[in-house]
């Protein structure tokens, strides 16, 4: 009785414009049809079209800056809820931190994902650029990539630091105090560094809303530039170099 | 290859299962947390006590929520107690198990909860919606709750009076410490001018001998029940060390002129002394083994612990030696000081003091001067001011805040025995401060029990942050002024203020605070009373000394008081306006017998001996004062036991009528001195 109203009703919408608008190329499973879908969407055409299985076993990358990505899209995904929830000032950051934990429904999941998943993007931050390193993939043609990824690194790190502060408890004022105090030892413009980084001479509510922008704003924006870059020099240089690769690299139009 | 698509596959489908518990686990911790579970059980509670079905529907109606109270006058403080303490202001839940019971009544309960929420008196983390971190169970945490029995410690907060009415324990402890002298080494505000009554040193060579010296430092309490010095738990080399100092000072030249005239007068009479001395009351304030107020030293071996002619010129002045203390001075003859050292070298000796125990001390040079390091190292100068000029510096840490301290911050040291708490520690710091390591240099007073109690909550009640605005204490309550120039002098002569209070300052000792005093008594009464005081309430102890005041002194003070100490809202004839028959004595007279007043006043040759006697009421009490009492005897003092009877202004009139009438045959008048 029901299935072939089922059937007209499924016929019906994929007659839609809306449906049409969305799958464009239908669902036939041909190798052109699969190109033509990552090809015409705006989402997934930094991707190859082919990849071979290869390059997705475990073994190879360790998928190691595949999880240094998640962690960024986690953490850009619970850090956006967090700033509903926080003030950069002095009187109120330490309170809203613990407003988390008293009052916001799941509030301190949404913390402690950020915290770890900021942690587990350093740590795989770096084991990529070990990976990376010991495979020799910093030599030509990807000597380039290698660069870029070196000042992802370091935008990670930078966020990272400037998120510690956020909290404004103490491990974050010394931790602060301490980072500043390095940056001051810097030659000729030491003193100069500290004073723009803080806002002033001394940890205080200048240097707080610094910080907040800095891990907000301007470190992601940087860093999702840098990011593209770096993708799309890893689809340009020919993929992921293998472990096995010991010769000079050829360049594989069809490796990803 | 297919195989490893396939489970790549099943690796994503069973991590995505995995992933999405995962998800689910913190909505469901959120779910169940704890105060719903304790809303949830406050609504059956309530519904099962409630008295009509109305009341019912509204416990069933209330919606799970975290509740606020909005502290505006506490810096916008927020307490979120009474998410979990619903039935803080519900009546029906009077006696209902933690943490669903009624707050008790209290001054500011239930009228200020909206106002001043409940971490303002209680402490504790406001925000917190979880047990532990709103009680502020741990180590670390910023705002622990207090102890209840602690609790007044939170009145404290706001109320910086020393004398905090409704709050006894508090009030005590602020009298101890005030006592204790803490204020001498310790710096706390609004007593940053405090001096100890410590005499100051600058003749114990001639008044005292070395051994007493020795056996003093040793232990003060041993020598003097009543002193106030604390035990510093010296070593024998200390000891000798500081005598040596102490008789190495020289003695102010005209104290050493004094007493070396008055050691070479005649000895006096024994037995007019002891006549001096009791009819003097020297024990309403001194003990004598054990008898007495307890306020002043101990006498009973006063010969043994001063030269005679120190404790002559002492007695005619008291002052010139030490400054501070509260003893006043008499108006003794030159005989009658004589005859009174004379008694206490025939009765108050220490008779199993060792031979030449006022003996002098042959200073040696190195063991003074290592002594006068001793002396600034222990902190001695704090309360026996050596004359250099004032301290600068309080020789022990600031106590301000110190009721905001984290227990973690806190250096317990050996006293692994405690619980890591502020009050645990404030508690064993009172009573045994040398126990937590060593070189510590707080003495030992011997705080017992209750007094500690007291102590922990005064000092808990220290918190780091200000009183809030709206509850400064109006403008309106400012102390009585004592008056300068010649009243003054002989206020200070007299020491009034050792024994009675005059608005918020004075001693404890006496019953009959003086702020209000002119409009109490009638001038002649209290002119005759200041030269020869007489008992006023029979079951009293301490009665007022005999300081053989002249009649000009008396009437100068007299005049002082019917001038300066009076309150406007006592009228100086109540009767003014009033009908006739508001003054029926007789009337009057049955409202005193019926009312039983009887019980604690004697009139004429019976009654009860707890209040004032009233045979001669008329010639002591102004009628308006007579009057105002009736109305409400607490408005004067709170701790007045005469009950409220709650009388109309007609029978309030009508017994102040009949006491007026009330005078006593020469017969009958109280003579001063004990017969």
């Amino acid at each position: 009785m029901n299935t072939p109203s089922l059937d007209s009703l499924g016929l019906w919408l994929r007659g839609t414009s809306v449906y049409r608008s969305i799958v464009r190329h239908g669902s036939t499973e041909t190798n052109r049809n699969r190109s033509l879908i990552v090809f015409e969407n705006l989402f997934l055409h930094v991707h190859p079209v082919k990849v071979r299985e290869k390059t997705l076993r475990f073994k190879h990358t360790y998928w190691l800056g595949g999880i240094t990505i998640v962690c960024l899209v986690v953490l850009v995904a619970t850090g956006v809820p967090l700033m509903f929830y926080y003030h950069p000032s002095v009187p109120q950051a330490y309170q809203d931190m613990k407003e988390l934990k008293y009052v916001v429904d799941n509030g301190i999941f949404l913390r402690n994902l950020h915290r770890w998943g900021a942690h587990l993007m350093v740590f795989g931050a770096f084991l990529h650029m070990l990976r990376v390193f010991y495979h020799g993939a910093y030599q030509p043609p990807r000597q380039f990539n290698w660069v870029v990824g070196v000042f992802l690194l370091v935008l990670t790190l930078f966020l990272s630091y400037t998120g510690y502060l956020l909290p404004w408890d103490q491990l974050a004022f010394w931790g602060v105090s301490v980072g500043t105090n390095m940056a001051r030892e810097a030659p000729v413009i030491g003193d100069k560094l500290r004073f723009f980084l803080l806002g002033g001479n001394a940890v205080s509510e200048n240097a707080l809303l610094r910080f907040y922008v800095l891990h907000c704003v301007v470190l992601p924006v940087v860093l999702f530039m840098f990011l593209g870059v770096h993708i799309w020099r890893i689809r340009k240089d020919g993929g992921v170099k293998g472990p096995s690769e010991d010769a000079p690299d050829v360049f594989h139009e069809d490796e990803p | 290859m297919k195989t490893d698509s396939l489970k790549l596959r099943r690796v994503l489908a069973i991590t995505s299962v995995i992933f999405l518990f995962a998800l689910a686990i913190s909505p469901a911790k959120n779910y169940f947390r704890e105060y719903r579970s304790i809303q949830e059980h406050f609504r059956k509670l309530g519904t099962s006590r409630a008295r009509s079905l109305k009341e019912a529907q509204a416990y069933q109606n209330h919606p799970v929520a975290i509740n606020q109270i909005w502290m505006r006058d506490f810096d916008n403080r927020v307490d979120r107690c009474t998410t979990c303490h619903q039935g803080v202001s519900d009546a029906t839940m009077a006696k209902a198990p933690e943490p669903h019971r009624q707050h008790p009544s209290t001054a500011h309960t239930p009228s200020d909860i909206e106002r001043m929420g409940c971490t303002s008196c209680h402490n504790g983390e406001g925000l917190a919606t979880v047990r532990a971190d709103a009680h502020g169970t741990t180590a670390d945490s910023a705002s622990p709750l207090t102890p209840l029995v602690n609790i007044e410690a939170g009145c404290g907060r706001c109320h910086t009076t020393d004398v905090v009415p409704q709050a006894a324990l508090l009030s005590r402890g602020r009298a101890l410490i005030t006592k204790a002298g803490c204020y001498a080494c310790h710096s706390v505000r609004g007593h940053e001018q405090f001096r100890s009554e410590a005499p100051p040193l600058n003749s114990i060579a001639v008044k005292t001998g070395g051994e007493w010296v020795r056996q003093w430092l040793k232990d003060p309490r041993a020598m003097d029940p009543n002193s106030t010095m604390p035990n510093f738990q010296l070593e024998p080399q200390q000891i000798e060390e500081l005598a040596n100092y102490l008789f190495s000072r020289p003695v102010k030249l005209e104290l050493a002129a004094a007493i070396a005239a008055a050691s070479a007068e005649a000895p006096g009479d024994a037995v007019n002394g002891k006549k001096v001395f009791s009819e003097s009351r020297c024990i309403s304030c001194h003990t004598v083994e054990g008898k007495g107020n307890g306020s002043a030293p101990e006498l009973s071996k006063v010969a043994s612990m001063a030269s005679r002619g120190w404790l002559l010129a002492f007695i005619r002045d008291p002052h010139a030696f030490s400054p501070e203390t509260r003893m006043p001075r008499y108006h003794f003859s030159d005989s009658e000081s004589r005859d009174l050292v004379a008694y206490f070298e025939s009765e108050f000796k220490d008779f199993g003091a060792p031979e030449g125990i006022l003996n002098p001390l042959h200073v040696n040079q190195t063991l003074a001067e290592k002594g006068a390091k001793a002396f600034r190292s222990l902190g001695c100068f704090s309360c026996h001011d050596p004359g250099q000029g004032t301290i600068k510096e309080k020789f022990g840490p600031d106590l301000n805040g110190l009721g905001d301290k984290r227990a973690a911050s806190l250096d317990f040291g050996r006293r692994i025995d405690l619980n890591r708490t502020l009050a645990a520690w404030t508690t064993a710091k009172l009573s045994d401060p040398r126990s937590f390591s060593a070189g510590l240099k707080m003495p030992t007073y011997g705080f017992k029990g209750d007094d500690t109690r007291a102590i922990v909550t005064a000092l808990l009640s220290l918190g780091s942050q200000p009183v809030p605005e709206a509850f400064h204490p109006s403008p309106g309550g400012t102390p009585t002024p004592i008056p300068g120039g010649a009243i003054g002098k002989l206020v200070q002569q007299y020491r009034c203020l050792s024994c009675h209070q005059i608005g918020t300052q004075g001693g404890d000792i006496s019953t009959a605070p003086l702020t209000f005093e002119g409009s109490k008594v009638k001038r002649d009464w209290l002119v005759n009373y200041l030269m020869v005081s007489f008992t006023i309430r029979p079951i009293l102890e301490e009665r007022m000394p005999i300081f053989r005041i002249p009649r000009d002194e008396a009437e100068k003070l007299a005049d002082a008081m019917t001038s300066f100490y009076v309150n406007p809202a006592i009228p100086e004839d109540p009767f003014a306006g009033r009908p006739a028959s508001d003054q029926n004595a007789a009337e009057g007279q049955r409202l005193f017998v019926s009312n039983g007043c009887r019980a604690c006043h004697i009139v004429g040759a019976s009654g009860g001996y707890y209040g004032p006697p009233l045979t001669d009421a008329s010639s002591r009490l102004k009628p308006g004062w007579t009057f105002k009492w009736l109305k409400g005897p607490q408005a004067w003092r709170a701790d007045v036991r005469c009950p409220n009877y709650g009388f109309t202004d007609t029978d309030a009139l009508r017994l102040t009528a009949y006491l007026e009438t009330l005078r006593a045959t020469s017969a009958q008048k109280p003579s001063g001195g004990k017969k």
